[in-house]
């Protein structure tokens, strides 16, 4: 007769239960539905929001930094430009955001039923690329638009390639670093301002609002340790045929995005069984 | 039942850290990581809890438990409040990790520390019913399989379209049930927060959990304090003080050991010195003693059993006209009765008293007993106050309902239904 099942005081650092996880499956499917279903219950406009939110945001840059401030857009259309910057940006953000209070936000869950943890950040990550998805199709709507008059050009192989890499970097920098975070936000409760502060920062670190090539060349140099910069450049360099990237930069923000997803899942798998005594 | 072991514990142990967790952490918690990763050192505070076995900072919620449970067992933990049993639960639940020990087990494991984990207000109870499914590990398949049943079974095919923020508490709680009950695991953990609710859903809450047991044979792990439900249900049971062990064994021996060691110890006072023995220069008390008539002494007082009290005290007064009187209270300070011995004269000397409390007469409760010495029928000598305490336990056979019996008193009248004869 043989065990089927132990429970240690220690998880190992490289336990990965991929099986239990694929198990529980319909659970993480269940709350990507859940995530919509809750989310626009009660609201007049329902998922309409999920675009509305960007176009009001679109709205407002142009207004500010294309009329007032008068930054930059390289000659593409200001539209275009600050949408897809927010679309990929969102991704990130809202991902991050969503899975740096896993602990705290399911606590009470946590302390009465055992499923993986790593369900929770998944489904939330999941919700948020449907999202990209949805306001990629706003994106396709105005650029269809400036196709047939006209003033912008595109180049197919590039973005055939730059919507799975904008996702899996976007997506996997904000899980990843959710993750990780999401640990030493458990325990000390103070980094939650930090965060806030860190992710408004962060977007003005980001060529979101402005294109890199006018940025210094020395405060260049800086920003493209951000695993997000190169994507958004490509992005628009395959859509709007402006932007300055290079194959090694891409290179780089997909291999440090794979080194924080993994440390940050191996940590949250590590900790995350003993963080119910703490949260 | 057979006699292979499916759950096997060893040498179990859960420490926690007490007081606030915050500012003070973050410096312990690199002190902590500088010693054991660093230096390769014992855990720091790890050290100072097991040296002293009780530090103020630290507790020892379970310590050195070992048992094992066998296939197709209905095993009940019980002990007071704090005695680790939930955090006992809650570890063979998967919910948080020992700080020793190992446990082992076999085959699937489902746990109800709370029913309607997961349950989200604003979703219908058909989404509710497939999320709490999932969230207690069943898959699509069988939630789909069981749906009708579990709709049904919950009373509330109605509504099943409709918000589960707009149910009434009833309905919710017995959606949350009705999903629980049609989980088909081979072990199942069940916390007693099962048993909130009114007496029909208790009823129905035990019945299912016996049909898991008895029927289906399903391996169980209850917790609960209502002792009836543990001793209907259960064949072994373990008794839990303060994170430690202390009895395991069959249930009716554990739970007897766990009701004797809560009753209350005040059956008997004696005071060899009558200089300091309760009283006046009329009345001395020297003893009281309530002696319950058991069979087996290592029983609890349940409400079957007969008592008697005897008491004995010095008359100084030569030919005093006195009565006594027996008050007994509830906890709660409620008189049940008073009765009294008949006026008569007595002279100088030890006098000894008794008093019968036959079985079939108190309800279950804690009661006290205090005495009345009365000169001339209407002139108080001396008032013994609470000088006896004692708890009576519930005792049913051939019922299934545990709920709490009303009255202060369960005296065994009979109660008879005679079917009339129909009218023309």
């Amino acid at each position: 007769m043989r065990w089927q099942w132990e429970i240690k005081p220690e998880s190992a650092w490289f336990e990965w239960n991929w099986k239990e996880i694929w198990n529980y499956r319909h659970l993480l499917l269940r709350l990507i539905r859940r995530d919509f279903l809750t989310q626009y219950q009660q609201t007049l406009l329902g998922p309409a929001w999920v675009v509305i939110q960007p176009l009001v945001t679109v709205l407002l840059y142009v207004i500010i930094f294309d009329r007032v401030v008068g930054i930059s857009t390289n000659e593409t259309p200001p539209t275009l430009f600050y949408l897809s910057g927010i679309i990929v940006w969102n991704l990130f953000a809202e991902s991050f955001s969503g899975t740096v209070y896993t602990f705290t936000a399911n606590a009470p869950l946590f302390a009465k039923v055992y499923f993986p943890r790593l369900i929770i950040p998944f489904s939330v990550t999941a919700s948020h690329i449907i999202r990209f998805f949805i306001q990629f199709m706003l994106f396709a709507g105005f650029y269809v638009y400036n196709l047939y008059s006209g003033t912008v050009t595109f180049n197919l192989a590039y973005c055939i390639l730059a919507i799975p890499l904008a996702i899996v970097v976007s997506a996997g920098l904000g899980l990843g670093s959710g993750l990780a975070l999401s640990v030493f936000l458990a325990k000390y409760r103070d980094l939650t301002n930090l965060i806030q502060l860190t992710i408004r920062l962060l977007m003005f670190a980001t060529p979101v609002i402005y294109p890199l090539s006018i940025v210094p060349d020395k405060i260049k140099a800086v920003m493209l340790y951000n695993p997000l910069v190169p994507v958004i450049e490509f992005f628009r360099m395959a859509f709007l045929g402006q932007g300055t990237v290079s194959g090694v930069q891409l290179a780089y923000s997909i291999v440090s995005v794979m080194v924080i997803f993994l440390a940050g899942s191996i940590l949250f798998n590590k900790m995350g069984s003993k963080l119910i005594d703490v949260v | 039942m057979t006699n292979d072991p499916i759950i096997q514990v060893e040498n179990l142990s859960k420490l926690y850290r007490l007081g606030t967790i915050g500012t003070g952490s973050l410096r312990q918690d690199v002190q902590r990581w500088w010693y054991q990763t660093i230096l390769r050192k014992e855990d720091p505070f790890f050290k100072v809890a097991s040296d002293k076995g009780t530090s103020a900072d630290f507790l020892w919620a379970l310590r050195d438990i070992n048992f094992e449970i066998k296939e197709g067992e209905a095993f009940a933990i019980i002990g007071r409040n704090g005695a680790g049993k939930s955090t006992l639960l809650k570890i063979l639940s998967k919910v948080i990790r020992p700080t020793q020990g190992v446990v082992r087990g076999r085959g699937r494991i489902n746990s109800l520390l709370e029913i309607g984990t997961g349950f989200h207000d604003e979703l219908t109870g058909r989404e509710n019913i497939y999320l709490n499914g999932h969230f207690l590990g069943m898959t699509r398949s069988e939630i789909k399989s069981k749906f009708d049943e579990i709709v049904d079974f919950s009373g509330v095919e109605q509504f099943i379209d409709t918000p589960v923020k707009r149910y009434s508490s009833g309905m919710y709680v017995r959606l949350a049930f009705a999903v629980a009950a049609h989980l088909e695991p081979d072990i199942l953990v069940v916390d007693e927060v099962l048993a909130v609710g009114d007496a029909e859903f208790q009823k129905k809450c035990l019945g299912k959990m016996n049909d898991a047991s008895k029927k289906e044979g399903r391996t169980i792990l209850f917790v609960s304090h209502n002792m009836q439900a543990v001793n209907n249900l259960c064949h072994r049971a373990m008794l839990l003080q303060k994170g430690a062990m202390l009895k395991i064994g069959a249930v009716d021996k554990v739970v007897n050991h766990y009701l004797s060691g809560i009753q209350q110890h005040m059956l008997s006072q004696q005071w060899p010195d009558t200089e300091t023995a309760p009283g006046n220069a009329t009345i001395r008390v020297t003893s009281v003693q309530l002696t319950p008539h058991l069979e087996d002494t290592l029983r609890p007082i349940d409400v079957r059993t007969e008592l008697t009290l005897t008491f004995e005290f010095w008359n100084y007064e030569e030919g005093i006209n006195l009565v006594t009187g027996i008050h007994l209270f509830t906890q709660s300070s409620e008189c049940i009765f008073d009765v009294s011995s008949k006026p008569q004269v007595y002279s100088k000397g030890l006098i000894k008293g008794t008093c019968s409390i036959p079985g079939n007469f108190l309800n279950d409760g804690s009661y006290y007993i205090s005495i009345i010495f009365v000169k001339d029928t209407s002139t108080e000598v001396f008032y013994l106050s609470e000088c006896i305490a004692f708890d009576v336990e519930d005792f049913r056979e051939n019922t299934n309902w545990y709920g709490k019996w009303m009255g202060h008193v369960r005296p065994n009248f009979p109660v008879i239904l005679t079917p009339l004869p129909a009218l023309p």
